[in-house]
């Protein structure tokens, strides 16, 4: 805790700690959720697979402790280890919405006239399906894995970055220095890398942010429906689901996998929210 | 207004064609033919009589021209018959539409009702006491999983205290009721579904109404209100509400895709028999014809949705009337 690094971290988080206390609280909620997901094989108490009927259905107790599911797994353990395939769906399935929105937003704002216009109405058009309809239809016809989820996910929610990215790309587009660079003979590829891209970004953070919240609720719901991550592989989303069997004599199977999502989304949010408050007070 | 109107109307022609080009591309993107489910157990059915199948339902024709067949039938609001029990589509969506109606417009009311004061009285004084403990529930909305709320009020008030039923539409003994009591039982069953359902909702219209009434008591015409010596209470639902509530109103009809939503998941939850209802089994069975009629009917609904709500608010703000008579 004595060297310059750490030191220097610690003063960071202050100053994070002062300018907004919620949003510092949900990257700190998100550093150890990250932590848990990385070290998950050491830090889990059972094996998250290993089916133990004599001891299924045990309430929370010192040895379980939030208890075991219908087949005697330990609940904790399974939610550690879930814990990586939630937050992989998430950032992935962001990630794939990130960038295929700001491809479109890109070429839509700095092409303009027909391309725009015809890419605006394709955002138009996917913004007009309600998204879990869409979803559960895909997922259905090409099964539930989590590469096709995770696709399909991002494939159904980058209409909202392509929209934020054209905005901005179409103000930049006329400001000084963008001209400037033109009237120097900058090539079209090099004004969208070096100039646009960079400086259209803030939004777009703010947008992924939330985003990777919104994903793992989505993956929630799918795999709540069944058309989700698929058992025995454990994600938050299928905990639920399997508990809901149980709900009357055994709560605990569904209370802590809702709890751990409702704290995983809620840091993503308060987060994206103290992006948005930071980058609008710059 | 009326230029706006179908300046309006235009646009959507080519969104409407995007929607059922990708709606068709998902449905044939499916494994199988639709000739499989009457014919894959039949082990007397022959390739001709295969062959004679695919030409009565046209998949011998190229894939523009089964588009564009079916294209004209979807004008026609003809989605065919459902592969499970061969009825037609329609006759089915009909069935199940009013009670998903019903669950969303109490929904609506009880969500509308309750956010618009909670965001005026927290937009008052923000930062205050009011004000912080709505955002703390405003957040909770927001990042909690719909079905798992719907979860914990089964698991508390149906299982742990009995007070509510936790899934259906009818008691057991609905059939011998008359009809008065047998009304109150479907309301009954339908407090838990439409109590979580206004929870879950309440979050994004707060957060609206809120953000909207303190920008609008920012304005100068309020401190001239104040001025004045009007009463707080004349203040603040006439000059302040009356203005703010314009933008909320068009947020209800840019809400309809999430309510679609929200039914195929509280359905599910609740066992309701509705259209969400519908289309889970529907997907489930892989019923390709009634998933579709599905995906299509909410993708237009949603557009509906959004023309209203563009016109509600052109209509109500001249800025936007007067600009659009040019």
């Amino acid at each position: 805790m004595t060297t310059a690094p750490s030191k220097k971290c610690q003063a960071l988080f202050k100053s994070a700690w002062h300018s907004n206390r919620l949003a510092a609280t949900g990257a700190a909620v998100l550093l150890v959720l990250a932590a848990v997901a990385v070290l998950a094989p050491w830090l889990a108490p059972y094996d998250p697979l290993a089916v133990n009927l004599p001891e299924a259905l045990l309430a929370p107790s010192p040895a379980h402790w939030l208890g075991t599911d219908q087949l005697g797994r330990d609940v904790l353990s399974r939610l550690i280890f879930g814990s990586r395939i939630s937050l992989l769906i998430g950032f992935i399935a962001v990630g794939v919405a990130v960038v295929v929105g700001t491809v479109v937003g890109l070429l839509a704002g700095y092409a303009g006239g027909r391309l725009d216009a015809i890419l605006m109405r394709v955002v138009d058009t996917m913004l007009a399906f309600p998204s879990i309809f869409l979803l559960l239809a895909v997922i259905a016809i090409l099964e539930p894995n989590i590469y096709n989820i995770m696709a399909v996910i991002g494939l159904t929610s980058w209409m909202g970055v392509a929209r934020l990215v054209r905005a901005e790309i179409l103000s930049l587009k006329e400001r000084e220095f963008v001209l400037a660079a033109r009237a120097l003979g900058a090539s079209p590829l090099r004004l969208m890398a070096r100039h646009l891209l960079p400086n259209a970004m803030g939004p777009v953070l703010v947008a992924a942010t939330l985003g990777v919240g919104g994903a793992i609720l989505t993956e929630s719901v799918l795999s709540y429906l069944g058309l989700g991550v698929q058992p025995p592989t454990p994600s938050w989303g299928n905990i639920l689901n399997e508990g809901r069997v149980a709900l009357g004599v055994a709560w605990w199977l569904t209370l802590s996998p809702g709890l751990c999502i409702l704290v995983t989304v809620l840091a993503f949010n308060l987060l994206g929210e103290g992006i948005r408050d930071g980058l609008a007070r710059r | 207004m009326t230029g706006y109107l179908l300046r309006r109307l235009a646009g959507l022609v080519p969104v409407l064609l995007g929607i059922t080009l990708i709606s068709f591309s998902v449905m044939k993107l499916a494994p199988g033919e639709p000739t499989d489910a009457s014919l894959q157990f039949n082990p007397k059915a022959s390739l001709e009589a295969r062959e004679r199948m695919e030409k009565l339902l046209g998949l011998d024709q190229p894939l523009h021209r089964q588009y564009l067949r079916w294209l004209g039938r979807v004008a026609r609001m003809d989605f065919d018959r459902s592969f499970r029990d061969g009825r037609l589509v329609t006759e089915h969506v009909l069935e199940r539409l009013p009670v998903t109606v019903t669950i969303n417009v109490a929904a609506l009311f009880l969500v509308f009702g309750i956010a618009v004061p909670l965001g005026v009285f927290a937009a008052v004084r923000p930062g205050g006491a009011f004000d912080r403990l709505t955002t703390v529930l405003v957040f909770i909305g927001y990042s909690a999983p719909g079905f798992w709320l719907a979860l914990l009020a089964i698991a508390w008030f149906g299982v742990t205290l009995h007070w509510f039923p936790v899934s259906g539409l009818h008691s057991i003994d609905a059939e011998t009721m008359g009809l008065l009591r047998r009304g109150l039982d479907v309301a009954w069953h339908l407090i838990l579904p439409v109590g979580v359902m206004t929870f879950v909702g309440l979050a994004g219209l707060s957060r609206y109404a809120r953000s909207g009434m303190m920008e609008v008591l920012r304005q100068d015409y309020i401190r001239t209100a104040r001025a004045k010596g009007l009463p707080e209470r004349r203040v603040l639902f006439r000059h302040g509400l009356g203005n703010a509530l314009l933008p909320i109103i068009t947020i209800l009809g840019l809400s309809l895709p999430d309510l679609i939503a929200g039914s195929v998941v509280m359905e599910t939850v609740f066992s309701i028999p509705g259209m969400g209802r519908l289309f889970y089994d529907a997907v489930m069975a892989r019923d390709q014809n009634v998933v579709m009629a599905l995906v299509t009917i909410g993708a237009l609904l949603t557009l509906l949705g959004n023309l209203l709500a563009d016109l509600a608010y052109a209509y109500a703000d001249p800025r936007i009337r007067v600009g659009s008579a040019r």
